[in-house]
């Protein structure tokens, strides 16, 4: 997989860094038990501070689609049941997400269909 | 008779060191012009070949007129230094053709004002590099070993040692005996041997010059290409290693009067080394082109990413400055090789360290001849 820097743009560019590993996580793209290159690769191959990429990394570690391992690097996770606490938390952002799509002007419909569209395709990719 | 060869020596060098350079642009990445990132198109247009026939033309002068002082200081005046100073009018007017052909592609530069930046993220575990891990070793090993015989032997030596041998191995000079003419071979033994090792070590590990969606092929193009410059130039720092210490150990065998002259196998080590070093980094210039990019066939019309195509971060097309990239080695944008990330003050630090020691070297040894 290709990480792109869009200097740019608004979102910041450790945000950058975990979105596209996170896509490509969850599209399968990077299987699990993938290595991740290490904070210094990452950050000397994208040009930028040593911190930022920690922080991608730490990020996707707290979301649980990577564990950091020694000297730095990275191991892809596969998906696993995490504590009711943790998934509580999940659904409370999620419950969040949707009352900011709707107050952004989602209707209802709109919301389900988008819903529906995302889990039809989790469920396709992992088929795969 | 050593004159001569000498002489030609020097010559002969001049015309594979002078050919190579001659040729940078044909083994340019495609995008960058004399230190300047033009674009993709840009770099095959009519203007950049103008420049580029106009560096042929200034080249060629400043090597026939380098070529034609010291076949006259060697001929007319039989004057090493004269042909000497012949040779090093190469690199001066190197430097002047660079600079011009610089400043004219500087007017076709790309001027995006914030290129992206790209990486790779391929699903193999990276290799170790075995070699020139194992090129540092015994580049410290080597030099340890020469130190210690130095040491354990110096009470013995006479008052008058070798300081200067000739082609064959015969010394030609002495000096009283003192600790930093006995101890300077080993310590540059030391230094050599363990800073190529380095340097292959660095290589191996320097930042990537990634083309903008390209699904890969210039980081695997870059993977293989570091593989065997850091290979290729961990065999040349072993070389170093063994000829060095080999060196320090026979001088020492010279003074003590055990030997009548430098043990062959350091006149032989020492003409693989060249006859390595040269051809190596002529066949690898010719075959990969500058870092690796005759293996991005498929990819090489894609954008340049990052460090190699911001025009910003480099300062007269030859230094990159990037406080933000902890890149310690960076490919050169001219020519063959890599170069520091003088943004970075842990490889200004390395790079200084390296150099001053070579330096303090230097003065001891023109202080004690």
């Amino acid at each position: 997989m290709m990480v792109v820097i869009d200097r740019s743009s608004d979102e910041p560019v450790y945000e950058q860094i975990a979105r596209q590993i996170r896509d490509c996580v969850s599209s399968g793209e990077l299987p699990p038990g993938t290595p991740l290159p290490t904070v210094r690769i990452l950050a000397s191959d994208l040009g930028v501070n040593l911190n930022t990429v920690a922080r991608a990394y730490w990020l996707l570690e707290e979301e649980g689609f990577v564990r950091i391992r020694d000297r730095s690097g990275a191991e892809v996770l596969a998906p696993a049941r995490k504590p009711a606490e943790q998934r509580e938390r999940l659904c409370q952002d999620l419950r969040k997400t949707l009352a900011r799509m709707h107050q952004a002007g989602f209707s209802p419909e709109e919301l389900q269909g988008f819903a529906e569209h995302e889990i039809a395709s989790l469920a396709k990719r992992l088929q795969k | 008779m050593e004159t001569r060869i000498t002489w030609i020596s020097l010559v002969v060098l001049l015309a594979i060191v002078g050919g190579l350079y001659f040729l940078f642009p044909r083994i340019s990445r495609r995008g960058l012009l004399f230190g300047v990132y033009v674009g993709e198109e840009a770099s095959k247009g009519e203007a950049a070949r103008r420049i580029t026939r106009s560096w042929y033309v200034g080249m060629a002068l400043w090597l026939a007129a380098s070529f034609a002082g010291a076949i006259l200081a060697g001929v007319l005046f039989r004057s090493i230094p004269g042909s000497l100073a012949a040779v090093f009018l190469f690199p001066i007017g190197f430097l002047a053709e660079y600079l011009r052909a610089y400043r004219r592609a500087r007017g076709l530069a790309c001027e995006e004002a914030e290129p992206a930046a790209a990486a790779f993220i391929g699903t193999e575990e990276q290799k170790p590099l075995l070699l020139p891990n194992l090129a540092m070793g015994l580049g410290l090993a080597g030099g340890l070993y020469a130190i210690g015989y130095a040491w354990s032997h110096y009470s013995q030596l006479p008052d008058l040692v070798p300081t200067h041998f000739g082609l064959w191995g015969q010394p030609d000079a002495w000096r009283l005996r003192s600790f930093s003419t006995v101890m300077l071979l080993p310590i540059m033994s030391l230094v050599m041997g363990v800073g190529l090792g380095g340097v292959a070590y660095l290589t191996g590990r320097a930042k990537r010059a990634i083309r903008y969606r390209d699904r890969g092929v210039s980081f695997e193009a870059q993977q293989r290409f570091r593989r065997i410059m850091a290979n290729f130039l961990a065999i040349t720092s072993l070389l170093v290693t063994g000829m060095m210490a080999i060196l320090s150990q026979s001088s020492i065998r010279v003074a003590l009067k055990e030997d009548q002259a430098l043990s062959p196998a350091m006149m032989i080590l020492a003409l693989i080394l060249l006859v390595f070093a040269l051809s190596g980094s002529i066949y690898i210039a010719l075959k990969y082109g500058q870092g690796g990019s005759r293996l991005e066939k498929s990819a090489e019309d894609l954008p340049l990413t990052d460090g190699l195509a911001d025009n910003r971060l480099w300062v007269l097309g030859m230094f990159y400055v990037n406080r933000d990239d902890p890149s310690l080695f960076v490919e050169h944008r001219f020519g063959l090789g890599y170069t520091i990330n003088f943004g970075n003050p842990k490889a200004v630090a390395l790079v200084c360290g390296f150099f001053g020691l070579i330096i303090v070297i230097t003065i001891i040894v023109v202080l004690t001849h």
